[in-house]
């Protein structure tokens, strides 16, 4: 019995992640809150951008409306924890994960029967739908938003948010790269037609794909309404944070395992950098602007390619270096 | 033993009739060949048989088993694998992934083991680890056909397999094909090259203006009236 899997050597990816989450894991008894807030930044968007890369990278529908997902989960912790509900926060989670998996299940039904800029309109309008309820419904705050109760905790935040992340990578590289739902779900991606001619329900297939690409975001932004003690419709339901999530999935590597996570990194350093620097400025979005068109033009693999054009250069200089020694009397 | 029964099919597109009251039998193991001029409506029955399109009247049956207007993963499920006219490769993936793609609803358990034999049947070892989008036209017929020995159908809808495919690979598809054949196969095969009709074919079936003209043997087809005005503009009273 010898059943296939892709996606490279699973003891050196699932190696690394162990090795990066033990790492991180000392972060807290070697700096201050201020830089544990930023790896938890990091950790956040590195996993929302994960979950993008399901429905995008791997199964190759564009959602425009990634967003909705985040603030179903944000505003399911943050209901059920107000002093009327008074749930145990980590009850919370699994809650948003099934609201938000159960939206996408709705939605994708008929949407994901969609191509291209369609599926992308369709769910743009979800997260636009989705803002406008919970900016007239009441039990959502309205456009006042809602509070949650405050826990004055940086690293249990943090821990929180770098193992949801960790977890989501896991699963996701499991399922994607080792798991014959990947191949289904690549085969859609490539060929939908061809892919029914394979005995795929393709159908089924990409309901799955974008019910877990949704469980991801709801479950951090339910962590991430905890944090930091208040959202309303604009701060977890804005579209920039679609915008973000696609941009970071870009520039790190689109359908690779590790891109989202490189992508969020090295944003979310400069976005913080230019903030530190030049205040509350609108020059990260020019600056993001200029990233994306090099990436695009020099990079379009993004920047897992990076270590992949080393390797080769290295090869190159080897070789060349091969030459000149036969070559030389 | 029948193994497919298609039934006065008919499917239009507009005013156009491009499957028009078809009705012929397969039998097991048997190869059949469907030739036509372009335009005749072969690759619109192959898709009615696959599940791509639904036919407006008629019924498929495979095995006994009524398929018709099922969804075309539910007819490769029940044992219809097919090729297509434009290979339809999974571009982004390996060769050896494509192949691994085509047993994920049937034997993913000797997946691997049996991809490498498939490769290694069709001379493919060497660019196994190559992205699919990178072969040339004729390997990627190869690969088509890699698929289809992957999951190992009862049936076999085969759409021009050996169109501009170099006569040594195209070598490697008929004994593949022949192969299968001999272990209880069936084919239905799309063929425009008269020689490969010919030599592979057990009957041939002539469609023209999505109506079957003729079938029987190649020697009994090729004397057929019908088929010499279909392919030559000959008109049958001549």
């Amino acid at each position: 019995m010898s059943r296939p899997a892709s996606g490279g050597n699973p003891y050196l990816n699932l190696g690394v992640l162990v090795l990066v989450v033990a790492a991180l894991s000392l972060l807290p008894m070697m700096t201050t809150p201020y830089y544990i807030r930023i790896a938890t930044g990091i950790a956040m968007w590195a996993g929302i951008a994960l979950s993008w890369n399901v429905i995008c990278g791997y199964a190759g529908y564009i959602s425009f409306g990634h967003v909705a997902f985040f603030g179903i989960g944000a505003y399911t912790t943050a209901i059920l924890m107000q002093p009327q509900h008074d749930w145990n926060f980590w009850a919370t989670l699994p809650v948003a994960a099934v609201i938000a998996g159960a939206v996408a299940a709705l939605v994708g039904w008929p949407a994901l029967r969609l191509k291209g800029a369609y599926f992308a309109i369709a769910t743009w309008a979800l997260a636009e739908a989705v803002r406008e309820l919970t900016t007239i419904l009441k039990f959502t705050g309205g456009s006042g938003g809602l509070t949650t109760p405050i826990r004055n905790d940086d690293n249990f935040f943090f821990y929180t948010m770098l193992a949801a992340a960790a977890i989501a990578f896991a699963v996701c590289y499991v399922l994607l790269e080792r798991s014959r739902f990947g191949f289904r779900v690549k085969a859609v991606r490539d060929n939908e037609i061809a892919a029914r001619a394979q005995g795929i329900n393709t159908t089924l297939i990409k309901i799955e794909a974008f019910v877990l690409s949704a469980i991801i975001p709801a479950v951090l932004g339910g962590i991430n309404a905890y944090w930091i003690t208040f959202i309303n419709p604009q701060s977890v339901l804005n579209t920039i944070i679609t915008d973000q999530l696609v941009v970071m999935v870009l520039v790190g590597g689109l359908g690779h395992a590790w891109g989202p996570a490189l992508g969020a990194t090295a944003l979310f350093l400069l976005q913080e950098q230019l903030r530190v620097s030049y205040g509350e400025t609108t020059a990260y979005i020019i600056i993001v602007g200029a990233l994306v068109m090099a990436v695009v033009l020099f990079l379009p693999d993004g920047l897992v390619s990076l270590a992949r054009r080393a390797r080769r250069m290295r090869l190159v200089r080897q070789l060349i270096g091969r030459t000149r020694q036969e070559a030389t009397p | 033993m029948t193994v497919l029964a298609v039934d006065d099919l008919f499917r239009s597109f507009g005013g156009i009739h491009a499957v028009d009251g078809v009705t012929f039998d397969v039998e097991q193991a048997e190869i059949v060949g469907i030739i036509g001029p372009n335009g005749s409506g072969k690759s619109t029955l192959f898709n009615l048989l696959t599940g791509v399109l639904k036919p407006d009247a008629g019924t498929i049956s495979l095995f006994g088993r009524n398929i018709t207007g099922l969804a075309a993963f539910r007819i490769a499920r029940a044992g219809l694998g097919r090729t297509f006219q434009i290979p339809a490769l999974f571009v982004n993936m390996t060769v050896r992934e494509n192949l691994w793609t085509a047993a994920v609803q049937f034997d993913w358990d000797n997946a691997r083991a049996d991809a490498d034999a498939v490769l290694e049947r069709l001379e493919l070892t060497h660019v196994a680890d190559d992205l699919a989008s990178t072969l040339s036209g004729g390997q990627q017929r190869l690969l088509e056909m890699g698929r289809v020995l992957m999951q190992n159908p009862k049936v076999a809808l085969l759409d021009e397999v050996a169109a501009g495919v170099h006569p040594r690979l195209r070598q490697i598809m008929l004994d593949a094909i022949r192969g299968l054949r001999d272990a209880g196969t069936t084919f239905l095969v799309i063929e425009h090259d008269m020689e490969l009709a010919q030599d592979i074919c057990d009957r041939i079936i002539v469609m023209d203006a999505g109506k079957i003209v003729a079938q029987g043997s190649f020697e009994e087809i090729s004397h057929d009236p019908h088929v010499m005005e279909a392919y030559l503009g000959v008109p049958t009273s001549e």
